[in-house]
């Protein structure tokens, strides 16, 4: 049990890649705040099922988009806890449209929950690390660095959630404290559902040389590894995980 | 104003119609409502009558009216504790 009487908040961790880091991480002995936004009942099972490994949750609705509710989830943390060891920035939105029906309306709404939030909440978390180190891994996607149809403001709010996972490792380096990110294809989860519909996303599973889609505990595993010591040499990264789908486009491209 | 009448001023200020054109009867899809703009009306009336609207409820919103109906039983709820 690596993590026993560590505190991890894990954001958006009711469903999917979130509830998968959140029970990988339980599983370690961590205590966890669950954040969640929209679907209450999903959170509150994650809990439950945090709790029957033998440690803490703490349920928390916010959506990490709006500044005041990221205050609302630290302040609970500082006068509850008055700690924090592990921040996973995993919750995520998007809207699926073309480059010319993107409005502000929809670019910011993504920027902010998938950009913004990571400063916020980072910034919010480093004091609560102050003096005891900590780890920060954000949940990136392959739509960062490949172009996926009709993802655009999804793929260049990851590209900046990559880029400041890069700029908060150097400067939050002297404190001890790990930043990185994960990216990986298309996992299964609820979500995807909805990406299929929206025609952002199409199966995978043909063009990945693993020969299954990536699934939310696939994440979890190396989520795990860049929160433990053993990663402490990691800094600024993102991993990679698509059971090589990203190297093998050009073989797959010639097929 | 009743509470069909703020959550109206509301999501036609998200969509950008015309509140005269929303009934009862309007889907969000004759609202011109996609789903990022269902969220966020969800998320403005949420703030303004103190309620929490899951998805799972939401997701049952065949029109315009259901969203309305379901406030107003959850605040006409909220009035009896």
């Amino acid at each position: 049990m690596s993590l026993e009487g560590k505190l991890a908040l894990v954001t958006g961790s009711g469903r999917g890649i979130g509830r998968a880091i959140a029970l990988k991480l339980a599983s370690q002995g961590a205590d966890i705040v669950v954040n969640f936004f929209r679907h209450r009942e999903s959170a509150e099972q994650t809990a439950k099922d945090i709790e029957a490994l033998g440690v803490k949750a703490e349920v928390i609705r916010a959506n990490v988009g709006d500044p005041a509710k990221v205050d609302e989830i630290f302040d609970m943390i500082g006068s509850k806890f008055g700690r924090l060891d592990i921040l996973i920035n995993n919750a995520a939105s998007g809207v699926g449209r073309p480059v010319v029906d993107i409005d502000v309306k929809a670019w910011e709404w993504t920027m902010d929950i998938n950009a913004r939030a990571l400063l916020l909440c980072a910034q919010r978390a480093t004091k609560l690390m102050e003096g005891r180190g900590g780890k920060i891994v954000s949940i990136s996607s392959l739509g960062s660095r490949f172009v996926l149809p009709n993802y655009t403001v999804v793929g260049v709010s990851k590209a900046a959630l990559e880029a400041l996972t890069r700029y908060l490792a150097i400067e939050l380096a002297p404190l001890d404290i790990c930043v990185n990110a994960v990216a990986a294809s298309a996992v299964e989860t609820e979500a995807l559902k909805f990406y299929f519909k929206e025609g952002l996303v199409k199966d995978t599973r043909q063009v990945t040389p693993a020969g299954r889609m990536v699934i939310p505990e696939d994440v979890a595993n190396v989520v795990a590894f860049l929160c433990s010591e053993e990663a402490f040499m990691i800094r600024g990264q993102t991993i990679i995980i698509d059971g090589g789908t990203s190297v093998g486009l050009f073989a797959l491209a010639g097929k | 104003m009743t509470v069909e009448e703020q959550i109206r001023e509301i999501v036609a200020k998200i969509t950008r119609v015309d509140k005269s054109i929303i009934t009862r009867q309007s889907t969000f899809k004759e609202i011109k409502a996609d789903s990022l703009d269902v969220v966020q009306a969800l998320v403005a009336v949420e703030e303004i009558f103190g309620i929490e609207i899951p998805d799972e409820e939401a997701q049952k919103f065949q029109n315009f009216g259901d969203f309305v109906s379901y406030v107003e039983n959850r605040v006409a709820q909220g009035e009896k504790v």
